[in-house]
């Protein structure tokens, strides 16, 4: 956890960087890949750690994205969305499909020994702790229900079926918290952009 | 699991959260291949879930950057989409989906969440419904501790345990899964075993479908190790047998 990497993070406004970057990776182009990976990798591991637990399987998951970012770069379409949202629906989709199909494999590893993950949260940065404080503001602005289904959804890996289950509420109020929470998300953390 | 007769646009935010089955995720993907503004939403929601990763971002291992490379140098790439394939992020998904059989998600993986859903599926008053909202916010608080780690076990006799469990919120969920039946008269009671002595924590829900509800323990102790033991159906003080499973808690 000691090997410096280049200060890339946060992405320029906008991303465009990240896109044109993701671009010259469509076509091939490793150092250009590298500059990815180190633009990335702690939101995409920090992010698979949260949802998947279990820190030796949150590093193969996190290397499967991003040999998935590499393998699929061509088809990321700027016109869709940004760049970084890309990378993150990699992220989260892999890492839920962990949680969702891999508990077997968690509980073969979970019984040998569990090691208390021993990471740096990346919070030096002032840049990257400004971030985290916007997105923490954001989501403590957020309703309780809202708060809890979209982080359930997000970082439990449940459905949302699962998630009206876990907190006792219809499934149809549960489908309308996600959306409104993650509407107040989108557009306070817009205003504070 | 249907959501034909459903207004299909509430789902855009599960969709975000990727909090949609697959079968419920294609359907409402083809909602979206006809609705420009529904296209146009899902895609400002999805932006908007993924500025999360920045309130928890973690330096990986470094070791990890270089194996990452190393796999990438002899890594063939796909080539685009053509424009009659729809492009998506969800693209390679479907190789990792298969290499897991699904009906471990049924048996072995899903048991705790199997189980957590019937654990709020059985509400029929609403002095229970409260009661169950009560017990859903303590499991959540549970799975959401940023300290959450989940170990399991499996019982000599058969069946398995899982343990969610959080020091900071000083709490774990547990949920059973195929344990052997008891017969009348006696069940499976939980305790928290401490250096010194072992701490009733409760009986353990009868199984429903073969799987008990999440059931919350709190009060943990630094070195606790939670284990089940066979008692009478009305509770020991202490453990009158040997545990039939045991889990070791991290401290």
């Amino acid at each position: 956890m000691t090997e410096g990497q280049p200060g890339l993070w946060p992405p320029p406004a906008g991303g465009s960087d990240l896109a044109a970057l993701l671009a010259r990776v469509a076509r091939g182009d490793q150092a250009a890949f590298a500059t990815v990976y180190d633009h990335a990798a702690t939101q995409v591991f920090g992010l698979v750690l949260r949802v998947v637990r279990d820190p030796a399987q949150s590093e193969e998951v996190t290397q499967e994205v991003m040999l998935e970012v590499w393998r699929t770069a061509s088809r990321f379409d700027p016109h869709r969305g940004s760049a970084m949202a890309w990378l993150m629906t990699v992220a989260h989709r892999r890492a839920v499909d962990r949680v969702r199909s891999g508990l077997a494999a968690a509980q073969r590893e979970a019984r040998a020994a569990f090691v208390e993950p021993d990471y740096d949260v990346v919070a030096e940065e002032v840049e990257t702790r400004l971030d985290a404080q916007r997105v923490r503001r954001c989501l403590d602005s957020l309703t309780d229900l809202q708060r809890e289904s979209v982080t359930l959804a997000y970082y439990g890996g449940y459905t949302y079926r699962e998630v009206a289950g876990l907190l006792g509420v219809a499934v149809g109020t549960v489908k309308t918290r996600m959306r409104d929470g993650l509407i107040r998300l989108r557009d306070c953390l817009g205003a504070g952009l | 699991m249907t959501i034909r007769r459903e207004v299909p646009h509430t789902l855009a935010g599960a969709y975000a959260l990727d909090a949609l089955t697959d079968r419920d995720r294609a359907r409402f993907e083809r909602h979206l291949a006809g609705c420009d503004a529904c296209r146009q939403e899902a895609a400002s929601l999805r932006e908007a879930a993924a500025r999360l990763p920045a309130a928890s971002a973690v330096q990986p291992p470094g070791r990890l950057r270089g194996q990452v490379l190393a796999e990438v140098a002899r890594t063939r790439q796909q080539p685009p989409f053509t424009a009659d394939r729809p492009a998506g992020p969800g693209a390679g998904r479907r190789a990792v989906r298969w290499r897991a059989p699904r009906m471990a998600v049924a048996i072995v993986g899903g048991c705790m969440l199997v189980a957590l859903v019937l654990g709020g599926l059985f509400i029929d008053t609403q002095h229970r419904l409260s009661q169950e909202q009560a017990h859903g916010r303590a499991i959540a608080a549970v799975l959401n501790a940023p300290d959450a780690t989940i170990m399991s076990a499996a019982a000599a006799a058969g069946g398995t345990a899982t343990v969610v469990m959080s020091h900071r919120d000083r709490a774990l969920v547990l949920t059973t899964a195929r344990l052997p039946a008891l017969p009348a008269g006696r069940r499976y009671q939980v305790w928290l075993m401490g250096s010194h002595r072992a701490r009733a924590a409760g009986m353990l829900p009868m199984p429903r479908q073969g799987m008990t509800a999440p059931m919350v323990v709190s009060g943990l102790a630094a070195g606790d190790a939670v284990a089940l033991t066979v008692e009478s159906a009305s509770g020991a003080s202490s453990p009158s047998s040997a545990p039939v499973v045991m889990i070791v808690l991290p401290s």
